[in-house]
């Protein structure tokens, strides 16, 4: 536990930093404190725990390679200077930036530390009592909830003093619905920057839908398996630009050779009508923040522009060895974890199509509408990705609920035969993102309605 | 490894002590972490990592219900651990669950969890192996690696209640991530595998670069399937894990059948007669290899399915109270402090045919070497999923490789449908598993 206050962390990481001359070496240090309460209930179990600010330190510094140290102990900050090797003249192995001082705190509307323990419980239980109530096909409501609180300061030694204070907020909710032997659910998740007024602003006129949402599961049809138009629901879009096509463009994945993008900067890789970017600096989403845990200030990266590739996602290195500008994607789970190149908030830009339109146009087609999961296939372009519902589309209209439906094929192909994007407002939606299986940050990924020519489904 | 726990402990439990809970539990882990990354043939970032945390458990009696309180800490500050165990009084207090008490200490079967030569020379050994996987790398020249990991962990875990329960464990595993990339005439292909290894003895570098490269490389020859809606595919160990943990290893819960979402019923045939599973938190080489379980009860061993009949379900202390029967010592530690419900280590029971037999014995199959992400559906069994690596079998044997097209199935339903089950068996992470060829599963493309 590092027990000082924000301003004695800097100061010592100023003193620590101050070891290393930057012409020599690049050096940073980051602290990490993190406070989270997490609620779950489902019809058998109820449990509240509270992670009371885990706090930790890493430092590192850059030779031929990088050699990082992660400590939790006050104790062991003396010895940071001796566990790290010194050289000489070695501070141009990695691009300088100017040091930049940066002190924020993200206020909430309804501070969650400012409601009682009891408060936030009660309102779990009676959203799962609400739900339980409804219909007694509702075999069991599964609630989440969770509140952090995020303190990471940042010093290296071109100068840069950072602190960012984030509170994140999120809440799961899944009716289990269930009649003779079918079980199924569907599913609602919210989670942002912000405070319990998340929480607050959910209604039971919403409730009523989720959980119409889980019954209706309970009859939908299997989904039709082959190459059919499809529609990509904004959860659905958001998937595909994050996972099927931003973990290719993360910098790192085109420094080891392994992307499927490298060749294709400044090429063309999806149709005019899309934009994509990955965007740190969104005010109160999922995946923002001010600087990432590089000390690079959070900007917009503009990936995809009238469907030609602008830029790859970059960490402080990847940035330096492609001579390109990092916008804040070097990302740390914890102090324990490593920083690699990582999404934040990845999107399609709304496009001007009405998506009533857009289903009028396809005869016999599908529409995925509620994003699952996914996996990237950086080297090969390839893509899985999971729609936890869908509608039969037929004759121009909306008809049939289908169950799971698995998408997959080929990412640029789909991204080609991209023919209509809708004008709804940009809607993101919270999850968290894994490197490889692990090292889970949090992120957004959405867009609005996109329609694609053909593309490969099946039953998930 | 600095071992901090027992003055930390002792503070604790004086502090517990001192406002008079009666019932608590104190949870400690120290880990130490080693690993190195490589960029292609080059190490690129080594890190060390020390890290302690402690969960403090306190329970509030209600009659029939109790509260439990949970918070995780890693502050030895008298005043954060005195605030930390106020926060969990209060919240076991506004907690209610059905009932629950700590677990007293049983008999349990000592096992070795822990290499003492990793142990002592951490460093020594990750500067071994990273040297061995450069080396069989380099062995290779129909591939290129893009890049590797390999990871050492070394974790002391005391647990200690307050109905006396003292257990300690020591732990070593590693962490290997690889992608292989091979490329020829403008094709390219990989194989991207991750592996947590129990066992030094099992990270066998050799031969997992030899199997990686080789699939990295037939892939470049890789066809899409042909749509099948009737399919015999074999599945290999790592990839039947992802279907059958989170599946059967769910059904077979205490927490599913309490919930009533178990579709397995004690003495129903639910999987083919050839087909037997167990739980084995004793298991030496699974990853949850341990003499306790989570919450301190004695792991053993229990049969699951036996001969495709569905004999016993998997308790935690809160289950096994709830369903008025004992533990079998499946309560699992989980990273927020709690304690769940779930699977120690699985495993299947070897057939008595090789795998090569199983591949001549079939007419017109698939073997799936890996999938894009299995991901089934708990609750119904289902999945879809890309095939990212895998073979089309013509007449007994290996036709050509495929990649691309969909797979589809039902796990609760496959398991009643295993044709041929191997005598090879292989870890990956905590389950030992053979070979098994399914009947009836759907290709799609």
């Amino acid at each position: 536990m590092i027990d000082k206050s924000d301003d004695e962390i800097i100061s010592i990481f100023e003193e620590i930093s101050n070891n290393f001359k930057r012409s020599n070496q690049y050096f940073d240090i980051l602290y990490d404190a993190t406070s989270i309460l997490r609620i779950t209930k489902s019809r058998s179990e109820e449990s509240i725990s509270v992670n009371s600010k885990k706090t930790g330190v890493v430092a590192r510094t850059l030779l031929d390679s990088w050699h990082e140290v992660a400590i939790q102990d006050e104790i062991d900050l003396k010895n940071i200077p001796k566990k790290l090797p010194a050289r000489k003249n070695n501070g141009d192995a990695i691009t300088e930036y100017d040091g930049w001082k940066i002190d924020k705190e993200i206020k909430t509307k309804v501070d969650p530390s400012k409601i009682p323990i009891n408060d936030k419980i009660k309102k779990i239980r009676e959203l799962f009592d609400y739900i339980k109530n409804f219909d007694k096909r509702i075999i069991n409501p599964i609630i989440g909830y969770g509140e952090g609180l995020i303190t990471r300061i940042f010093v290296n030694n071109e100068g840069c003093q950072l602190r960012q204070v984030l509170p994140r907020i999120r809440l799961f909710i899944q009716p289990v619905a269930k009649e003779g032997s079918k079980i199924d659910f569907d599913y609602f998740s919210i989670g942002a920057e912000q405070g319990y007024e998340l929480v607050d602003e959910v209604s039971n006129k919403n409730l009523d839908q989720i959980i119409q949402n889980s019954l209706d599961m309970l009859t939908a049809d299997s989904p039709p398996s082959g190459k059919l138009p499809i529609i990509l629901g904004p959860d659905m879009s958001g998937l595909i630009a994050h996972e099927s096509f931003g973990h290719g463009l993360e910098a790192d994945q085109v420094l080891r050779d392994r992307s499927y993008l490298k060749e294709r900067l400044g090429k063309k890789v999806a149709s005019e009508i899309c934009v994509i970017c990955d965007a740190p600096n969104i005010e109160g989403q999922y995946g923002s923040h001010f600087f990432d845990d590089e000390g690079i200030k959070a900007g917009k990266n503009i990936l995809v522009k009238n469907g030609i590739l602008k830029n790859f996602i970059h960490n402080r290195r990847t940035a330096s060895i492609l001579n390109s500008v990092p916008k804040g994607n070097g990302r740390r789970e914890t102090f324990a974890h490593p920083v690699f190149v990582r999404m934040t908030n990845t999107y399609f830009e709304p496009g001007d199509y009405k998506i009533e339109e857009m289903i009028s146009e396809i005869q016999h087609g599908v529409m995925l509408i509620r994003g699952y999961f996914g996996m990237e296939d950086v080297l090969g372009g390839g893509m899985q990705i999971s729609s936890k519902k869908g509608y039969l589309i037929e004759n121009g209209e909306k008809t049939k609920l289908l169950k799971t439906i698995t998408l997959s094929g080929s990412v640029l192909q789909l991204l080609q035969n991209i023919d209509a994007v809708s004008d709804d407002e940009l809607m993101l939606r919270p999850g968290t993102c894994g490197k490889g299986e692990e090292d889970f940050v949090p992120v957004t990924s959405g867009g609005s309605y996109v329609r694609t020519k053909s593309a490969l489904i099946s039953p998930g | 490894m600095k071992k901090v726990s027992v003055e930390a402990i002792e503070v604790i439990e004086k502090s517990l002590k001192s406002k008079k809970i009666r019932e608590y539990e104190i949870f400690f882990v120290e880990q130490d972490i080693y690993e190195t990354e490589f960029l292609k043939y080059k190490i690129d970032t080594v890190r060390e990592v020390k890290d302690i945390e402690y969960v403090v458990r306190i329970l509030t009696q209600k009659g029939d219900e109790t509260g439990i309180g949970i918070v995780k800490g890693n502050s030895l500050s008298l005043p954060q651990i005195e605030k930390n165990i106020e926060i969990c009084q209060l919240l076991s207090k506004e907690n209610s669950g059905s009932k629950y008490n700590f677990p007293e200490q049983k008999p349990q079967k000592p096992i070795k969890t822990a290499d003492q030569s990793i142990v002592k020379d951490p460093i020594g050994f990750k500067s071994d192996m990273s040297e061995k996987i450069l080396e069989e790398i380099s062995e290779h020249k129909e591939i290129t690696p893009t890049f590797s990991r390999f990871r050492i962990h070394i974790q002391n875990k005391t647990l200690k209640n307050s109905t006396g329960l003292n257990l300690e464990a020591s732990k070593t595993f590693f962490y290997i991530e690889m992608a292989l990339k091979a490329q020829s005439n403008g094709k390219l292909s990989e194989a991207w595998e991750i592996e947590y290894i129990k066992e030094k003895e099992e990270l066998n570098i050799e031969r997992r670069v030899n199997k990686w490269a080789r699939i990295a490389v037939d892939t470049l020859k890789a066809k899409i399937p042909k749509p099948n809606r009737q399919a015999i595919v074999i599945f290999p160990p790592n990839v039947l894990k992802n279907a059958i943990n989170p599946v059967i290893g769910f059904h077979a819960l205490g927490k599913a059948y309490h919930e009533k979402i178990s579709a397995l019923n004690v003495d129903a045939k639910v999987a083919s007669d050839t087909f037997s599973l167990r739980d084995d938190g004793l298991l030496e080489g699974g990853l949850r290899c341990n003499s306790w379980d989570g919450e301190g009860n004695p792991h053993k061993l229990i049969e699951v399915i036996k001969n495709g009949i569905f004999k016993n379900r998997l308790y935690d202390q809160k289950f096994a109270i709830m369903g008025n029967t004992e533990s079998t010592g499946n309560g699992i530690r989980i990273d927020d402090g709690s304690v769940i419900n779930s699977i120690s280590n699985l495993e299947i029971l070897p057939g008595d045919i090789a795998k090569e037999e199983i591949i001549t014995s079939i007419k017109d199959g698939y073997l799936i070497e890996k999938c894009s992400w299995l991901n089934p559906d708990r609750f119904s069994g289902s999945f879809g999923t890309e095939i990212r690596n895998g073979y089309f079998i013509k007449n007994g044997q290996i036709e050509y490789p495929i990649k691309g097209g969909n797979i589809s199935g039902n796990v609760l339903e496959m398991i009643k449908n295993s044709q041929f089950i191997s005598k090879e068996r292989e870890f990956s992470l905590n389950s030992l598993f053979p070979y098994i060829a399914f009947k009836n599963l759907s290709i799609s493309s």
